[in-house]
């Protein structure tokens, strides 16, 4: 993105007036990270582009409730994506069937290397990187519980179950993941600040 | 701030609360600022998960199929839609101005018809107005009369002044507590009743609340305190004068009891 393109948030700031060009770009913007994000929380191309498409059409009619001082643009838009996938799981009953093992073993993220797409910026690869080191500073069980809990939209009893694990541990754990994650993207103790 | 509230800000920002966990943490927060600012935080280290997911683009067709929902939406009144140049958007401006126009002119034809009725309809509401105020003045009245009736027959009544009310809890520390409160609204004074409460931490105290929808916030009623088995039984007196009870709240707070709720609401009811 060069220095006079909009930013997400002044996109989003525009879509919030009814601006549809503005809607446009930041759809392409989006769009590729979003999908991508769908494709691995739901495991089914056509889940995914339907929520992708019901996720848009929120993002146009709530696009005036966004703050910029809370959130950033594609943070926000990942909490109504997530939201609207995890509600998609549930509506299709797939949390029981994603307690499989299989499933769970592949929800990772910080291990695999992904590789970045053809239209991810310099930018979004940056703040990939600062993530995925955070998540390589958290405990073994701790990395693994966030990831969990971020892909597969489990409930903390179904995880403790699957895993054989007892439930306290699972809560101490994903608490002191995500707390510990929150402070080093922060810029905490060896983490880079987003 | 207490690690269980960490927690439930935690497994929340992953969506991972449901049913009465996800009720208990929205209320807390309601009223807490600080776990509301957690929860923010906390959402927001979660979404940066999905920063390092691959990214994967989708097929093209679906920006038409929202686009397409989206202008749709326009017409049941959702945020209106400009893409600013388009032919058709133009057209559409042209065709609103020209409806505009003709129902300008229609209106002002219609004018002087509707003044006709509008003076017509104005002395038959002076008659309407008339024959209403005085059928409003008869209902009062009676009820008037009413009122001194059911006055009296409290005041005969003394068990019309007192209210029994149970306190139940969300949490599941306190579910097995049992909180029973008997009010005397004419002496303005009650007793509270404790069983199977766990014990507060060391520097706090139970204090008790009384809600009147009259006044800013909740009122004082003073701390209590259990025995080793959970068990308690004092007589209260909110340090002001409360005009109508609508609930009892108990919370959890500094040793010695707080002028103003600052804890976290264990228990409360009716």
């Amino acid at each position: 993105m060069s220095k006079d393109e909009p930013t997400d948030e002044e996109l989003l700031q525009r879509v919030a007036r009814g601006d549809s060009r503005a809607f446009d770009t930041l759809y392409d913007r989006l769009a590729p990270r979003l999908y991508g994000l769908l494709r691995q929380m739901l495991h089914d191309e056509k889940d995914a582009e339907d929520v992708l498409q019901d996720g848009f059409v929120q993002l146009w009619d709530h696009a005036s409730s966004y703050d910029s001082s809370r959130a950033k643009a594609f943070t926000w838009a990942v909490m109504i994506f997530r939201n609207k996938a995890i509600d998609r799981m549930r509506a299709l009953g797939r949390r029981t069937r994603l307690v499989e093992a299989a499933s769970l073993e592949h929800a990772t993220l910080g291990d695999k290397d992904v590789l970045p797409g053809a239209d991810e910026d310099v930018q979004s690869r940056e703040r990939a990187d600062i993530v995925r080191a955070a998540l390589r500073q958290l405990p073994e069980d701790q990395r693994k519980l966030v990831e969990l809990a971020f892909l597969k939209g489990l409930t903390h009893h179904v995880i403790a179950e699957t895993l054989g694990m007892p439930l306290g541990t699972v809560k101490t754990n994903i608490r002191r993941g995500l707390m510990r994650l929150r402070d080093l993207l922060k810029g905490g103790k060896d983490g880079g600040a987003l | 701030m207490e690690e269980r509230f960490e927690e439930l800000a935690a497994l929340n920002a992953f969506g991972m609360l449901e049913g009465n966990e996800k009720r208990t943490l929205d209320g807390i927060a309601f009223h807490n600022r600080a776990l509301k600012d957690l929860c923010a935080d906390l959402e927001e280290a979660a979404a940066h998960l999905a920063g390092v997911v691959a990214p994967q683009v989708p097929p093209s067709a679906i920006k038409g199929r929202i686009l397409q929902r989206i202008r749709s939406r326009r017409a049941g009144g959702s945020a209106a839609y400009s893409s600013g140049g388009s032919v058709f958007w133009t057209l559409t401006g042209w065709a609103a101005a020209a409806a505009f126009a003709a129902s300008s002119a229609w209106l002002w034809v219609g004018r002087e018809r509707i003044q006709t009725q509008l003076a017509s309809v104005s002395s038959e509401l002076a008659v309407v107005e008339k024959a209403r105020e005085s059928l409003r003045e008869g209902f009062q009245k009676q009820i008037d009369a009413l009122k001194v009736e059911i006055a009296s027959l409290q005041k005969r009544d003394a068990l019309a002044q007192v209210r029994i009310a149970t306190l139940q809890s969300s949490v599941d520390t306190y579910k097995q507590g049992v909180a029973v409160v008997v009010w005397d609204s004419e002496k303005h004074q009650g007793v509270l009743k404790l069983e199977k409460m766990p014990p507060v931490e060391i520097g706090k105290d139970y204090q008790l609340w009384v809600v009147d929808p009259n006044q800013p916030a909740p009122v004082d009623a003073g701390i209590v305190r259990v025995d080793d088995a959970g068990f308690a039984k004092v007589e209260f007196k909110p340090v002001t004068d409360v005009t109508e009870v609508s609930r009892f709240a108990l919370s959890v707070e500094k040793q010695g009891g707080v002028p103003k709720g600052e804890g976290p609401i264990v228990l409360i009811g009716p």
